[in-house]
């Protein structure tokens, strides 16, 4: 329908982008510039398929833009990419945040900084390459190509444990990875012993799921390494080191979007393709997702250092995601498809306040902090308000996804449901804490930091901005969700999965 | 007599262009060692052209196959022999031990190697192997005044003629129970009554003999110390191009096994894979000197490559072609870094001497890193799609166990390849320059090398179709 390959360009631009500020090399100036035009034209390009989600097969949850090529035809294995609104959402949300990463990096990066724009893109290209593609072994490729970048942000511009932090991220997301290899493998080898065809494709291996006795172990290999990512107790420490030691585009990127991919993962992939697994492994979904909630939610209370607070709270959120995607209702999946967006606003914000604070303040322990509405009345002003989204308040973003996540739950287990409205009453500690900590009490001595410059206010503001709007309105970004949401539902599948109607 | 001589120009080329650089290099006064290096480097271009345009045929007389499959890895080996001379040139002329024996040699242990990895014949494989094996122990011990060299070389022979010993009576006795020395009869023969049992022990010790020179566990214990003591860029030769040749017969022969024999074969197969992977990356965990790591890391290598072999009926030949071509230009790529790297006293040792390389040789490290990543299986390279291919032959002939050791194994690799990474890129440079002798550098010929390895591994991880097909296409005339 295209005569552009608009998916590769969306894929492979900000690679190209990131190759061109590698040539800037030691050029601050270029290689930022480059970096921001590129994020920008990538942003300009999604808004822009925006325009694709008025069309009438939108609300079917068809694809909007698909592509497929041959690429290893003798193992059934295609470039094949697919767009819908889903991916549509995340796609835009992680190309805002590369703006707004790129931005936030402004002022602080100045070594090697070619190298760092082009490691910021290449994982941009790897992440929409796993929102996009719709054969399993290009999303593995995908889902491995997302992490190198990440493992260098690390470990080269991080803090001071940051060598650490790195390794321990890649080699729990790799070690996870290899057993989502093995399942994905399990699964091509056992779908093509049954059918005789052997492909990856996403939809061909939903159409016809393997042998229950199968499913199983295939269910854990991948959750496996879902899990890790998401991240789910207990699978999940690397997550607070990886956090706290990233530089704030990092952290911005790791929360707002790498994170994303896990939940993405169980969403597209892992319970659409191996249904009666499905069902046996909801309820441990289940449990885990509430251990994380409360768990993290109850760390996160204890925390010195700001940004391992927020790295926690990360937790809590995404338990409450896979909570919903385990109770596999159009509603909880809607909402924790929502939940995924609306945790990429306001923890990106947190975080990248955090930051701010940072440079200001040469630390992130809370004991430094304090009165910082006298001194920083725009900061804090903005703290408060994405301190407020991330505790659920109506009218912001959060509070429609927790919603959704909690009320669709009930319909399958009410009694997790109930358990989940607890847990975050239990976040409403922490958020508080960190808020008196912060921005209130009494002001630490010596010359008060500078208050937000505009680069900073319009980072925070355009997040402010898609805060209120998703809280107040949310409605149109439901459509887009719910019409995928209804496909991976559809009635071929819906009587498999039919256990986790109420 | 030489009806049909042009099937074998590769290896014709390499035996009489190895023969003239060592007259050259006897009856000239002052040894002309910059033009043997550029004949060498002729010769095993030509050879490989020749491997890849000469006339198609099955086998020359029988003896030596020059269909697909030998002539993919006979180009191969010349592709591997044409870049370890890039690596070679600079290094050799500054230790000076270049001249017409280290060339002459280099080309008859091409000639080895693609005599062993073309066999059809029990003979010419004992052959080539012996060739490629003496050729190696001459050349490992090349740096002459150095004692690990010397000890390189004389612990490769000594274990090697061993080796070597048990090839021949494994052949011996294949022989005896089949009647044939030509290896797909002899195996054939082995599929009717009586002698089954014969030809599983002379193939039991073939393969001990095969074991040794891929270092399988527990027989690669050689391994670090060998390739720690050789020149760095014979030691990319030798890891590259031996394990290519030696590995090509492997292949044939479980393409060749008949099916009750297969049952035997598989379980060995398993067991000495399984062992490979835990055992070398086990060892690997705790090494801090870089070249016994990638030694080990080598023989791993080896171990993920067996389990292809175990799916053999499964796709898993093809996979293991695929992966050994991947391999080759990844441990060429990474002993070739060391090359370059190493200063003019000694070669490249402890993992300090890397730190901060990224600020010191963008290029030089940005290279080692894609190799060490393609190692670890990272996409977008050539060793991410080959290790995929051999988890999904694995999977598909049913050895989910063998998978899982397979990933724990990688697993355990991730730690050391990314530690060396993490050196280079996030460790920060220590304030002396490095120890001794002046900065290393790459000379043209082995940017040149190192431009085409690292190229060609991006190419295979995101092109991987044709060598796929071309693999594919291969084993089919094994006709196994």
């Amino acid at each position: 329908m295209f005569a552009v390959p608009l998916l590769s360009l969306l894929i492979f631009l900000p690679l190209g982008g990131g190759l061109l500020a590698l040539a800037c090399g030691a050029r601050v100036r270029a290689a930022r510039g480059t970096a921001l035009v590129v994020s920008l034209v990538e942003l300009g390009l999604t808004s822009g398929l925006l325009a694709l989600a008025g069309s009438p097969q939108a609300g079917q949850g068809a694809w909007l833009l698909s592509e497929s090529r041959a690429w290893l035809p003798a193992l059934g294995i295609q470039y094949a990419l697919g767009l819908d609104g889903v991916s549509l959402l995340l796609v835009l949300l992680t190309a805002l945040l590369q703006v707004l990463c790129v931005l936030v990096s402004w002022r602080q990066i100045d070594e090697r900084p070619g190298l760092y724009y082009l490691l910021l893109l290449l994982m941009q290209t790897g992440v929409n390459g796993l929102f996009l593609a719709q054969d399993l072994f290009l999303f593995y490729l995908f889902w491995e190509l997302q992490l190198i970048p990440m493992f260098f942000l690390v470990g080269m511009w991080g803090h001071e444990r940051r060598v650490f932090a790195s390794f321990k991220l890649v080699l729990f997301t790799l070690a996870g990875s290899l057993m989502l290899l093995l399942g994905i493998l399990g699964l091509y080898a056992a779908h093509g012993a049954q059918s005789g065809t052997y492909t990856f494709s996403l939809a061909a291996l939903a159409a016809a799921p393997p042998a229950a006795n199968i499913q199983g172990w295939l269910m854990a290999a991948m959750l496996i390494g879902f899990a890790v990512k998401v991240p789910l107790v207990p699978l999940h420490t690397w997550l607070p080191e990886a956090h706290t030691q990233a530089p704030t585009a990092g952290s911005v990127l790791l929360a707002g979007v790498l994170l994303k991919t896990g939940a993405y993962a169980i969403f597209r992939v892992a319970l659409p393709v191996l249904p009666s697994a499905a069902a046996l492994a909801a309820p441990v979904l289940v449990g885990l997702a509430l251990a994380g909630v409360f768990y993290a939610a109850w760390i996160a209370r204890a925390q010195r250092d700001l940004k391992r607070l927020v790295a926690y709270s990360s937790i809590t959120h995404l338990g409450l995601v896979v909570l919903g995607l385990a109770a596999w209702n159009l509603m909880s999946v809607s909402g924790a498809v929502l939940q995924m967006i609306n945790h990429g606003l306001s923890t990106s914000a947190l975080f990248i306040l955090a930051g701010l604070l940072q440079q200001r303040l040469d630390s992130r322990s809370l004991e430094d902090m304090g009165g910082l509405w006298t001194a920083m009345p725009r900061f804090s002003a903005f703290f408060l308000f994405f301190a407020m989204a991330s505790l659920g308040l109506p009218g912001l973003n959060n509070f429609v996804g927790e919603l959704l996540v909690l009320l669709g739950t009930y319909r399958a287990y009410p009694a997790a449901a109930v358990a989940g409205f607890v847990g975050l009453a239990v976040g409403v500690m922490y958020v508080l804490k960190m808020v008196q900590a912060t921005i209130f009490g009494p002001a630490q001595p010596g010359p008060p930091p500078p208050d937000l410059n505009g680069r900073e206010a319009l980072i925070l503001g355009v997040l402010a901005v898609a805060v209120l709007f998703i809280g107040l309105h949310p409605g149109p970004v439901l459509e887009l969700i719910e019409g995928p949401v209804k496909a991976l539902m559809s009635p071929g599948q819906q009587v498999a999965l039919a256990i986790f109607q109420p | 007599m030489l009806e049909g001589w042009p099937v074998i120009a590769p290896h014709a080329i390499l035996a009489l262009c190895g023969g003239l650089i060592f007259c050259l290099g006897a009856f000239w006064q002052r040894r002309p060692s910059g033009l043997l290096w550029w004949l060498a480097l002729a010769a095993s271009l030509a050879a490989g052209l020749a491997a890849l345009g000469g006339p198609v045929s099955a086998t020359y007389q029988g003896m030596l196959d020059v269909g697909l499959y030998g002539r993919l890895f006979t180009a191969l080996i010349a592709l591997v022999c044409l870049l370890a001379l890039l690596l070679l040139k600079r290094y050799a002329a500054l230790r000076g031990f270049a001249g017409e024996e280290l060339y002459g040699l280099m080309l008859l242990a091409g000639l080895g190697m693609a005599l062993t990895a073309g066999a059809a014949h029990w003979l010419i494989f004992f052959l080539g192997l012996e060739l490629l094996s003496i050729c190696l122990y001459i050349l490992l011990a090349m740096r002459k005044g150095s004692s690990e060299s010397t000890e390189a070389g004389l612990k490769y022979f000594i274990l090697g003629a061993v080796a070597s010993a048990l090839v021949v009576f494994g052949i011996a006795l294949i022989y005896a129970a089949g009647g044939s020395m030509l290896i797909a009869p002899s195996l054939a023969a082995a599929s009717g009554t009586g002698h089954g049992a014969l030809t599983l022990l002379g193939l039991g010790l073939v393969l001990t003999g095969l074991a040794f020179k891929l270092s399988l566990a527990p027989l690669h214990v050689w391994t670090p110390d060998v390739y720690q003591g050789a020149p760095a860029p014979i030691t990319a030769f030798l890891a590259a191009g031996s394990k290519a040749a030696v590995m090509a017969v492997l292949v044939r022969l479980c393409a060749l096994m008949p099916g009750n024999l297969w049952t035997y074969w598989v379980l060995a197969l398993w067991g000495l894979a399984a062992l490979t992977m835990l055992a070398t990356n086990l060892s690997a965990l705790r090494e801090e000197r870089v070249k016994r790591l990638l030694a080990y890391s080598s023989a791993a290598q080896m171990g993920y490559l067996l389990m292809a072999l175990v799916g053999a009926r499964y796709g898993g030949l093809v996979s293991a072609l695929f992966f050994l071509c991947a391999y080759a230009l990844m441990d060429l790529g990474v002993f070739g870094l060391v090359t370059v790297l190493s200063p003019h006293d000694g070669d490249l040792n402890r993992l300090d001497e890397l730190r901060g390389l990224s600020r010191r040789h963008p290029w030089l490290a940005a290279c080692l890193a894609l190799c060490l990543l393609s190692l670890a299986g990272m996409p977008p390279t050539g060793g991410f799609v080959g290790k995929l291919f051999l988890f999904t032959s694995v999977l598909k002939a049913g050895y989910p166990v063998l998978a899982l050791l397979g990933a724990l194994a990688a697993a355990m690799a991730f730690y050391y390849y990314f530690k060396l990474v993490a050196v280079m890129y996030m460790g920060e440079p220590s304030g002396e320059p490095a120890p001794s002798g002046p900065k290393p550098a790459a000379g043209a010929a082995e940017a040149l090398a190192l431009a085409v390895i690292a190229v060609a591994l991006l190419w295979l991880g995101v092109f991987p179709a044709w060598l796929h097909g071309l693999a594919g296409a291969a084993v089919a005339t094994l006709g196994g």
